[in-house]
């Protein structure tokens, strides 16, 4: 297969040996979990148990919040013992007694069970983002898509999480494949994986070679490329295997496809075929400062202080820990954090290994952070306009088409925290944006009361209407003399249709908005969506109430 | 616990190790030009170099600005080796100050320094010294030994400007400019009308700057795109001119290796600050300067015209900034969008 390039990238050392050389193992099960209610993109989630319930692990304890929200579940087995407004506590007993949901089989059950199923188990995107995966399969709503992309390219330095997940698990990741390519509509697979993964490579290859005669319901192919940052950007990547590119403000699904990585396909395969919820993924834990590097299987809501403390952590060269990679990755402020579903690597670094950043030096608009960026943007005036905080400025030389890969901070002989720059930029705009989107908000929210209480008009009088029916069925020597205003029912049914049609399009916009920018907050796209089901409840009471007029009209 | 700032995996190089290693850079051609013109090549650098930093220091301490971090940078002292190398032999020590002052000072620090100064510095100082002291700026072209005659009375200007031009001959673009209209390019040459050995002394001198020149763009500390579009774009545009006339215009090659045309591709006109930016812009750039120096030696009235070139060039910066955004992936155009910038 012809291979394509994505502009720019740089080789920063991969320093993956660190963590790669073990086999995957498991993390002691924690005494006490802390687990955060916002683990993902969108609401955070709603605690439903109180202080003092018993939990086995896999007990749901957190609902989703809206649309665009994610489960939790209890990653142990014990006792709630404290609820915040931010997390759920739960005190472990050491038995780790589970609870699954039953088993499906992702080749016959419904397509809308699987896409309940998770949902229920609490299911997101382990790549970073963490985006809701039962939205993203229901993409296909909307888009046609014909190709799934699975996201093993694993670009940054230090993380190996995808890597042992694959040699230990790639026919259950390729099983995770076909069933989300099965429920998108999928009929091609490609895994993309960077060449410096030669084990998992090998056991992907064994696979393929294997299944090409057993027909797997969608056609898988690898695809092996070169080890460059950042390939394993979502853009990137479709670039250098399909050759296709991502519209500005748009998503994969716009062009066909969509992208899942390794950790995410095993969870959803655990979910449908084993009934476990989201409570445990893979996490490297590497960095100069460990002891015993490599990946283990972790309980979501492990603190990260625990964890570090049993692959054995140097405290006194321990400079900072980061969650990520080295490039995008965030440093931990306090050890007390726990792991979330989205925590992929641990990185206790030395001060040598990561120092600290050099004094800032004026930008000599020397160019190499605009030969380096992937988005083809040109870094040096960006710095310059947010410098100046010239955000037209910045918006028209397409500030958000940057995907924050960090590239040309790394190359920046200046040493330009330019990357931080842009982030505080974004923020600044995005700000501003909801700044305006308020007044708008209280507009809907007003509207949205409006349709509240039409919906509950309409049900009393739904109900009124149908004691009256009922009241007159039994008294069914009653002449049918009365002229009751029966309302046209077909009016009312198409105004039922169109208030549908209202809701899949508040709910698709709303989706669409919220993977295009899961740092931001939609409310006011929820109420919407909240406005479009009330409206959506009144016409269905209002057609009942019609339904049961007509039908105590033709009744005698 | 101490935040991350930029990602610090590998060493990027600093803004410092670069601005030395085109210091080192230059060491090549320097050394081949002390060897055909005489120690005066050195104590022009030497002292050019002692000028900036005492300028920046100064200046920066006028400014209230931290003065060691600026100067750790080793900008102003690039800028001074630049303009000493640009300089005939020992020059006299107040000419390179006034250059280097013209140069650091005004062009630079005034404009809020490094990073911000739209002219290139070097340039301004040497356009300056052209324009007002033509006599001392024309001290060139004789090969000399390695310790001439008169090194030190000229370094403290005690020769007098009248036995000035005694000492000087002129380049061999000033001679072939110079040559008259009525002389062809064949007799001229046929005349002798440079010293023995003088354009191998240039071709010499500007193989060694090219020499300078690759390592850094091998060692990725500049990239190629300007000195490529610019010898290019000379190269073609002189041919032209060539084809025309044979007999009056000079060859590529003679463009080419006199002059401080590698000297300047490489050196000068690289400098990242008063530069186009993007890469499509550098090559933009390149190609304009290129263009510039073949018209002015041509048809204008100066023999090198590199600086002029550059400076005029640095004009176009902020236009040629503007014309030439790359289209960012995903986008449909490159055109800055509009649409986007209403609130
Ligand atoms: S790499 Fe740094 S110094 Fe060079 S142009 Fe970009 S921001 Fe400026
Ligand atoms: S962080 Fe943004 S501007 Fe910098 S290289 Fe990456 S995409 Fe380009």
């Amino acid at each position: 297969m012809p291979a394509y390039e994505f502009p720019g990238g740089i080789y920063p050392p991969e320093r993956k040996e660190r963590s790669n050389q073990a086999p995957l193992r498991t993390a002691p099960l924690p005494s006490e979990v802390t687990l955060p209610l916002s683990q993902h993109t969108g609401k955070a989630a709603l605690p439903c148990v109180n202080v003092g319930d018993a939990v086995k692990t896999g007990t749901l304890v957190a609902r989703r919040d809206g649309m665009v929200s994610a489960n939790v579940h209890a990653s142990i087995s014990g006792t709630v013992i404290e609820i915040t407004d931010r997390a759920i506590i739960i005190q472990g007993d050491g038995e780790d007694r589970w609870t699954t949901l039953p088993p499906l089989d992702w080749r016959t059950a419904e397509r809308d069970a699987l896409l309940e199923r998770l949902d229920d188990s609490g299911l997101i995107g382990l790549g970073g983002a963490g985006f809701p995966t039962y939205i993203k399969a229901q993409v296909n709503e909307h888009h046609a898509i014909d190709t799934l992309v699975v996201n093993a390219a694993e670009c940054e330095p230090y993380i190996t999480a995808d890597d042992l997940t694959l040699r230990h698990y790639a026919s259950d990741v390729l099983e995770g494949a076909q069933l989300l390519a099965r429920l998108c509509g999928a009929a091609h697979i490609i895994v993309g994986i960077e060449d410096n993964k030669p084990e998992a490579i090998q056991a992907l290859q064994a696979l393929l070679t294997v299944s090409a005669d057993s027909e797997p319901l969608a056609s898988m192919t690898l695809k092996i490329i070169g080890t460059r940052y950042p390939s394993g950007g979502e853009r990137q990547l479709i670039k250098k295997l399909l050759n296709r590119e991502v519209p500005s403000g748009g998503l994969p699904a716009d062009i066909g496809v969509l992208c899942h990585n390794p950790g995410t396909l095993l969870a959803a395969l655990h979910a449908v075929r084993d009934g476990q919820p989201l409570v445990a993924r893979v996490v490297t834990l590497t960095g100069d400062a460990i002891t015993q590097p490599g990946n283990y299987w972790v309980r979501v809501g492990t603190s990260v202080d625990t964890l570090l403390e049993h692959v054995g952590v140097a405290r006194e060269r321990l400079h900072q820990v980061v969650v990520g990679g080295p490039m995008m990755g965030t440093p931990l402020t306090s050890l007390e954090a726990s792991v979330t579903k989205t925590t992929n690597c641990l990185i206790a670094a030395t001060k040598e290994e990561l120092p600290p950043a050099p004094a800032e030096a004026p930008c000599i608009r020397c160019g190499a952070c605009e030969s380096v960026c992937p988005a083809q943007l040109l870094p040096q005036q960006l710095h310059w306009y947010a410098r100046a905080e010239n955000d037209a400025a910045l918006e028209a030389h397409h500030l958000f088409d940057c995907i924050e890969c960090g590239a040309c901070s790394y190359v920046c002989p200046s040493a330009i925290p330019l990357v931080q720059d842009y982030r505080s930029s974004k923020q600044r705009i995005r700000h501003k944006r909801i700044e305006t989107a308020k007044a708008e908000h209280a507009k809907h929210r007003f509207e949205f009361r409006q349709a509240r209480l039409a919906r509950e008009e309409a049900e009393k009088k739904a109900r009124r209407q149908a004691r009256l029916a009922q009241q007159q069925s039994a008294s069914s020597d009653a002449t049918g003399t009365q002229t009751a205003p029966v309302a046209d029912l077909r009016s009312l049914r198409i105004a039922q249709t169109a208030a549908k049609a209202a809701v899949r399009k508040a709910e698709k916009v709303l989706a669409r908005a919220a993977a295009q920018d899961p740092q931001q907050r939609h409310d006011d796209l929820e109420t919407q969506l909240a406005t479009a089901q009330e409206n959506l409840k009144a016409a269905e009471a209002r057609l009942t109430e019609a339904r049961a007029a007509s039908e105590q009209k033709e009744a005698p | 616990m101490s935040m991350m700032h930029a990602p610090q995996l590998g060493k990027a190089p600093s803004t410092a190790h670069v601005m030395r290693w085109v210091i080192a850079a230059t060491l090549p051609g320097l050394a081949v030009m002390t060897l055909y013109f005489g120690l005066g090549v050195l104590s022009n650098v030497l002292i050019a170099a002692l000028w900036a930093v005492a300028a920046e220091a100064l200046i920066l301490r006028l400014r209230h600005r931290p003065v060691w971090p600026t100067l750790n940078d080793s900008s102003a002292l690039l800028t001074g080796v630049l303009l000493g190398a640009s300089l005939p032999p020992a020059s006299p020590w107040w000419l390179m100050g006034v250059g280097v002052i013209a140069a650091v000072v005004v062009a630079k620090q005034l404009y809020g320094g490094l990073g911000h100064n739209p002219f290139n510095p070097a340039m301004v100082g040497y356009a300056l010294l052209l324009v007002s002291f033509p006599t001392h700026m024309t001290l060139w072209a004789l090969p000399q030994p390695l310790w001439p005659e008169s090194l030190w009375p000229q370094i403290l200007g005690t020769v007098p400007v009248s036995a000035l031009d005694a000492l000087s001959g002129a380049t061999p673009l000033d001679a072939f400019k110079h040559k008259g209209d009525a002389v062809l390019a064949s007799e001229f040459w046929a005349s002798s009308p440079l010293p023995e050995g003088t354009l191998s002394a240039w071709r010499n001198i500007a193989l060694a700057w090219l020499a300078g020149g690759v390592v850094l763009i091998a060692k990725r500390l500049i990239s190629w795109h300007i000195p490529v579009a610019m010898l290019g774009s000379m190269m073609l545009f002189s041919a032209l001119f060539y084809a025309s006339d044979t007999s009056h215009f000079a060859s590529p090659l003679f463009h080419l290796l006199t002059g401080a045309t590698l000297f300047g591709a490489f050196f000068i006109a690289t400098d990242p600050v008063s530069a186009a930016t993007s890469r499509q812009g550098k090559l933009l750039y390149g190609a304009g300067i290129g263009v510039l120096v073949i018209l002015i030696r041509n048809l204008g009235g100066y023999p090198d015209a590199i600086a002029f070139a550059v400076l005029l060039m640095n004009l176009c910066v902020p236009l040629l900034d503007m014309v030439s955004v790359p289209r960012p992936v995903g986008q449909a155009t490159a055109r800055p969008d509009e649409r986007k910038s209403a609130p």
